[in-house]
């Protein structure tokens, strides 16, 4: 998978690069969008890296110009406003995704493999993260066969990890999901939900599933590899 | 007619002086006529004298007494003459015109000349019937060596009739001028102030919701033109400083967005890495302080966008009962972890125009405050209702309250009124601020009541959406599924 990052920050694309590096794509970067432009016309990329603040030509005339050529290039754009006009006029431009800086790289990461894989995550009836199963159909849960009763937002945070599995879930990431861009400020909203989460899951078992990741937010873990 | 208006007062003045000018006028017309009229008086009665002693005195020793007795009766009859004609000699009368008539005067009993100071000059007596006489007192020094005076005297019951008359006609005239001049000079006054009155009214809706309006320019090419011009051009001014204030801020904040995404990406990579538990603590707190700056930038850039209108809000007709039931369920968790009980009261669906999406966040953002302000078992009440045209959501606490002093600053940016604990529960004190900015897109206004120790009462106020319900439903229909209808509940406790 070989990946096109026009991004004129060096600091930035640096970053962006050595992270998709360790998760094996391979990564070329162009610091304007004249480069960038030339580099998407030469190399058949896999996903396009765009920031809409370049010089040279503008992340909105590049993305322009790669539609012209090539419709099915996904294109996950990096924008530092994030006013609702801007994201309407990015989808109509021909982005698939965007993503507002700053981002952790858990989400940049998380959209990327989303794009690639070009289509419905986990769409099984069964969730199944170690021991622990989820049946989206009658929205059961269980842990060792034992059935843990959640309420509908318990049932949707976990719905959310468990599809992430060993990915680390910023705050701002479930609060998009899970609740709506509105609950924005209020940062301990999640935190309340999954500790409370934690305790229906976690109490009595020796192995804690969900993790905290200081300063970047939660993931769940199977624990079969330890 | 208020009292302090520029038209009152211009009024005033010019009927002041004009006033003053009648008055002057009107005194120097009155003592004119009467120098004028007793001249003239005077002047006859002077005449009258030295006409007697041409006349009668000087060949008065050739003719003898009877000749001048008879002449002067003809002359200057008994009873019907005037002026009043006396002649004398020592205590000796030698003719008198006596009384006058019409109107009557009696003469007969003035005092007989004999004191050196009335010679040739006019002196005043009150007559024995009451008026005032003017008396002209003429000695002739005969060859013979004795002297004979001769007097004239006339009433001025006359001049002062004239004057009476004259200061009547003053007095009567010289207020109706003015009350006339003052009514005339009010109402004329207000077409020149009329422009005044424009740009008055005009002014005050400028600058209501932004600065796009002008003020009128009444081509008058006066003084007022000019105001108007310039006035205009201070708005420019002001236009500029505000945009240019409200563009850094926007600037400001996507300029820190990139630092913010490079510190951010260093450190996650960092905390990967096999390190010592004290630098993975380190790097952990940068991380947390990182993504609050970021909270604060996206915050602040929301207020600005807000505040300058850069932002097209969606308007569609929203049930604020509706979201408000919504939110507070999304957010029960939360009042149930600090055992606070919370509320929420509306009768019927409450539509206001408006974003969704911001409209929650008002609820978020007034819940979520209410709650961190509230010790545990307090509680929190939401009410949604209408008032009038305007529809009303208010958020109450048993919490700590605001001091009296701090209750018009809580909306300010930044603004705490307890630094301490309110970073301690995580706040970036810009959740109030973000309330205002939407309530002021949205045509609404918030505001506070508390009492210090017992709670505080934050409500919002949206104009209320007028169409009648039925229109609303069918708008609605388009777009939403109707929730349920029973919109009273209590969240707290259930679902333990």
């Amino acid at each position: 998978m070989r990946i096109l990052v026009i991004e004129d920050e060096q600091k930035v694309s640096a970053l962006i690069k050595r992270g998709l590096i360790s998760e094996r794509y391979a990564v070329d970067v162009a610091a304007d969008g004249i480069d960038g432009l030339e580099l998407a016309e030469a190399y058949p990329y896999d996903l396009m890296i765009l920031d809409l603040m370049i010089p040279r030509l503008t992340g909105a005339e590049v993305l322009q110009r790669v539609r012209r050529k090539n419709a099915f290039l996904p294109v996950l754009v990096l924008t530092a406003r994030d006013t609702i006009d801007d994201k309407v006029k990015l989808f109509e431009l021909g982005a698939d995704d965007y993503l507002t800086k700053p981002f952790a790289f858990a989400e940049l990461l998380m959209r990327v493999k989303a794009l690639l894989r070009r289509g419905p995550v986990n769409r099984s009836s069964t969730l199944r993260v170690g021991e622990l199963e989820l049946d989206r159909l009658t929205q059961q849960v269980r842990r060792a066969g034992k059935r843990i009763d959640l309420t509908a937002k318990e049932y949707a945070l976990l719905e959310y990890f468990m599809q992430n599995e060993e990915r680390v879930l910023s705050r701002n990431m479930i609060i998009e999901h899970v609740w709506d861009q509105s609950f924005d400020g209020i940062t301990n909203i999640v935190d309340v939900y999954v500790r409370h989460l934690r305790s229906k899951v976690d109490d009595g078992n020796l192995f804690k599933m969900i993790r905290t990741v200081r300063g970047t937010g939660y993931t769940i873990r199977s624990g079969n590899e330890t | 007619m208020k009292r302090n208006s520029l038209r009152s007062r211009v009024t005033t003045f010019y009927v002041g002086m004009l006033a003053v000018a009648l008055l002057v006028s009107s005194a120097a017309v009155y003592f004119g006529v009467r120098a004028f009229l007793t001249k003239s008086l005077e002047q006859m009665l002077s005449n009258t004298a030295h006409n007697i002693v041409t006349d009668y005195l000087v060949p008065l020793d050739q003719k003898g007494e009877p000749w001048l007795v008879a002449e002067m009766s003809e002359s200057y009859p008994a009873g019907y003459s005037d002026p009043f004609v006396r002649v004398s000699q020592g205590p000796r009368i030698l003719y008198q015109s006596g009384d006058m008539r019409d109107p009557f005067v009696s003469t007969s009993k003035l005092h007989l000349p004999s004191e050196q100071k009335w010679f040739n000059t006019f002196h005043r007596e009150t007559a024995a019937s009451g008026q005032r006489i003017v008396l002209y007192t003429l000695p002739y020094y005969a060859p013979n060596g004795s002297v004979i005076f001769v007097e004239t005297g006339a009433t001025i019951e006359p001049i002062r009739h004239v004057l009476r008359s004259l200061l009547l006609i003053l007095l009567l005239t010289t207020p109706t001028i003015l009350v006339v001049a003052a009514i005339g000079g009010y109402l004329l006054m207000s077409r020149p102030l009329r422009p005044v009155v424009v740009l008055t009214e005009q002014a005050e809706r400028v600058g209501r919701k932004e600065l796009g309006e002008r003020l009128p320019i009444i081509p008058t090419g006066d003084e007022l033109e000019r105001l108007s011009l310039a006035l205009n051009r201070m708005i420019d001014r002001l236009e500029a400083a505000l945009d240019h204030n409200h563009r850094f801020s926007a600037d400001a904040s996507h300029e820190l967005r990139t630092p913010l995404t490079i510190i951010r990406g260093e450190l996650e990579s960092l905390i990967q890495l096999p390190l010592p538990t004290t630098v993975m603590e380190g790097i952990g707190s940068a991380l947390e302080e990182s993504n609050r700056m970021a909270k604060i930038v996206h915050s602040l850039m929301t207020i600005s966008r807000l505040d300058c209108g850069g932002e097209q809000i969606e308007l569609v007709p929203v049930d604020l009962v509706e979201i408000t039931g919504v939110t507070l369920e999304h957010m029960s968790l939360l009042a149930e972890e600090k055992h606070i009980s919370l509320h929420f009261k509306a009768q019927q669906p409450t539509y206001v125009t408006g974003d969704p999406m911001r409209l929650k966040q008002i609820v978020v953002n007034l819940v979520d405050n209410a709650i961190k302000y509230t010790p545990e078992e307090g509680s929190v009440s939401v009410f949604v209702r209408a008032e009038g045209d305007q529809a009303v959501i208010i958020v109450a606490d048993t919490g700590i309250g605001i001091p009296a002093a701090a209750l018009p600053l809580v909306f300010d940016r930044f603004y705490r009124t307890d630094q301490a604990r309110s970073r301690e529960s995580g706040g970036i004190g810009l959740g109030l601020s973000i309330v205002k900015a939407i309530c002021g897109v949205h045509g609404g206004a918030a505001s506070v009541e508390s009492i210090e120790g017992r709670g505080a009462t934050f409500r919002v106020e949206l104009p209320l959406l007028s169409s009648s319900a039925m229109e609303v439903e069918q708008l609605r229909s388009a777009t939403y599924i109707g929730l349920a209808s029973n919109h009273t509940q209590t969240f707290s406790g259930a679902q333990k």
